[in-house]
């Protein structure tokens, strides 16, 4: 048979130490991912599922551009293997969004009359002040509050 | 229906709108308001045929609201999309129809393709502009109608539903839960159909209110036979007493009409009974001057003592349909008869050989003739003599009677007896000029009052202070202005 080529993940160093969290957030993913629908609204029971999503890019990110722990080399390697949402995290480094919880609810193109949902509007100036978006369940991701 | 699962809106005729035909109720309070449009987005609740649904919110703590029904449903009934309630009034189809006595409930038809087809041809012809015959805009507001119809928006049917897991103890939401925490309120009228209501058939809204309806409309005569007086409220300048005049005439020889202008009031008096009671009859809710809607009531006789309360005395007076005060009246007339009480008696029978007239110039007293007694009960229909001096009392006592005068509202549903009813200035002048009746004091007010009254035909004006000088106490109602000339009075006199 013909040699086949296959990739073989080659950890850079410095993954040692990032690599428990790592796949503690990954067990809770897959966890989320196969819990029961029972007790919960159709929109809920995806709610995990992004909270989740967040809590690992928000992990990789703050480890490089806050605390600067990791290298490059690192940072790209989770970006690539999908241990953290780049788009997202592109999001983050603006002016404004530094809490955006996911990338639906800034869309103004999946809302009507061209908004962003409702967990984007600071709590000062909402009328109702408990809320969670129907697409993530934020509570409120406005950089102020 | 396979045909219509694709393309061509235009052939199958579904429809499509710019605006939505909705009540001020449906659209909100707030004059700003956001609203999509979605082209075919449901089907008709009536008629399932596809429309244009409208969806918003109207207001701040409202639920977002959705039009249910397509336009050309809500056209051929009048009725606004959402609420299905009609535009004009803000009355269900059932109440409406009935009031109105419109029924073009045969003309449409209910069942399957009979129905799609009808509502597709109305469309059509809706469209290409051919005018159908809409007895809407062409029935004439009926008295009834004007009574129960809605005046002000009605927000509260805004507000978002009844949270469902609450009434289980299952709401997991919390304080984000946009449905309300409350228990709901069941009974006759939660079991509500859209279909029922929109053709008018078995709405048990609707039921109830033409229930009530049919008791706010009888207007029972009192018990005391003696009483041919009504009382009239809810005037304003605009109506003369010649208007008064015009409308009652018809149904009895008018003895007198007593304005009382101050009271936005007036009190008819019949020469018989039976004249009052016919009036009553005919023109109990459907009387409208010039515009202005009024109230019809049977009057009473004028209490003498001071109402300090007169608000609830009113209404407490008003709901018994002035039987209440008849004893009294009874009472007071006799001791007008006696001594005047200063009660302005309006319902006394003048003694048989008066003579009933209108003018002043039969009158010998209101020709100037001052009467040094009392003049006993008055006879003659000087009701707006009688109306002056009762009016005077209140005044004397508070003047809340004044803004109390104009009955509320017709629109609401609740028909409220006017407040002023209290002292029902009974348009029953006795012939005594009208100040007689009132100690020196009340005089001293009641010429002031003179001059309003002054264009009145029948005003006894220079006569009323001269005869308040002998005022003994007489019974007459106070005001000279609108005394309708009786000779009657004049005869009392005697």
């Amino acid at each position: 048979m013909p040699k086949v080529k296959t990739n073989r993940v080659k950890y850079p160093e410095g993954w040692e130490l990032i690599e428990p969290t790592l796949s503690e957030l990954q067990a809770k993913m897959r966890e989320a991912e196969n819990d029961p629908h029972d007790g919960k609204r159709k929109c809920e029971t995806l709610w995990p599922i992004f909270k989740i999503a967040y809590q690992k890019s928000r992990y990789i990110f703050d480890l490089y551009h806050q605390r600067k722990e990791i290298s490059n080399e690192l940072y790209e390697f989770c970006l690539d293997q999908g241990y953290a949402d780049r788009n997202l995290i592109a999001k983050w480094k603006k002016p404004g969004y530094e809490r955006l919880c996911c990338l639906r609810c800034m869309q103004t193109r999946d809302h009507n009359f061209a908004t962003a949902c409702v967990c984007r509007v600071p709590k000062q100036l909402r009328e109702e002040k408990v809320i969670e978006c129907v697409h993530c369940g934020c509570k409120g991701c406005a950089s102020g509050d | 229906m396979a045909h219509r699962l694709l393309r061509d809106h235009e052939a199958d005729g579904w429809e499509r709108a710019d605006f939505p035909i909705i009540c001020e109720s449906c659209l909100g309070d707030n004059p700003y308001v956001r609203m999509t449009r979605a082209e075919y987005d449901k089907e008709c609740k009536i008629c399932t045929r596809p429309f244009t649904v409208f969806r918003w919110r109207p207001g701040r703590d409202a639920r977002y609201k959705k039009t249910e029904i397509c336009q050309t449903c809500s056209k051929l009934k009048n009725v606004c999309q959402v609420c299905l309630l009609d535009l004009e009034y803000g009355l269900p189809v059932q109440v409406r129809d009935t009031a109105l006595s419109i029924d073009s409930n045969d003309a449409i038809p209910k069942s399957d393709v009979n129905r799609e087809y009808f509502a597709e041809e109305h469309d059509r012809k809706a469209r290409a502009g051919i005018d159908y015959e809409s007895s809407y805009g062409k029935a004439r507001p009926n008295d009834t109608i004007l009574k129960l119809q809605r005046t002000t928006p009605y927000y509260k049917r805004n507000r978002a539903h009844i949270c469902s897991f609450y009434i289980r103890g299952e709401c997991t939401r919390g304080a984000e839960c946009p449905y309300r925490h409350e228990m709901p309120v069941t009974g006759e009228l939660s079991q509500q159909n859209i279909k029922d209501r929109y053709y008018g058939v078995n709405d048990p809204v609707a039921l109830k209110l033409l229930g009530k309806a049919g008791e706010m409309t009888s207007l029972e005569a009192p018990e005391d036979e003696s009483i041919k007086t009504l009382y009239v409220g809810g005037l304003d300048a605009r109506v003369t007493e010649q208007d008064l005049r015009d409308h009652f005439y018809a149904h009895g020889e008018i003895e007198s009409i007593k304005m009382v202008l101050q009271r936005a009031c007036a009190f008819v008096t019949y020469t018989t009974r039976e004249g009052a009671e016919k009036a009553a009859e005919e023109l109990s809710n459907k009387l409208v001057i010039k515009g202005l809607r009024l109230k019809l009531m049977w009057g009473r006789p004028q209490t003498a003592k001071p109402e300090s309360d007169g608000s609830d005395q009113a209404r407490q007076q008003a709901a018994v349909a002035h039987s209440g005060l008849l004893p009294r009246a009874v009472i007071s007339q006799q001791q007008n008869q006696d001594l005047g009480q200063g009660m302005p008696y309006y319902n006394n029978p003048p003694p048989p050989q008066q003579e009933r007239s209108y003018y002043p110039s039969m009158d010998p007293q209101r020709m100037g003739a001052l009467i040094p007694s009392q003049e006993g009960p008055p006879g003659g229909p000087s009701g707006s003599g009688e109306n002056k001096p009762s009016m005077e009392k209140p005044q004397m006592q508070q003047h809340y009677t004044h803004p109390m005068m104009p009955p509320p509202p017709p629109g609401q549903y609740h028909h409220q007896p006017p407040h002023q009813y209290y002292p029902p200035p009974y348009g029953y002048m006795p012939p005594v000029p009208p100040y007689q009746q009132y100690p020196p004091p009340y005089s001293a007010q009641m010429v002031p009052s003179q001059p309003p009254a002054a264009n009145h035909p029948y005003h006894h004006h220079p006569m009323q202070p001269g005869s308040s000088q002998t005022g003994s106490g007489q019974v007459g109602s106070g005001s000279a202005p609108a005394e309708a000339g009786t000779s009657a009075s004049g005869s009392q006199q005697q």
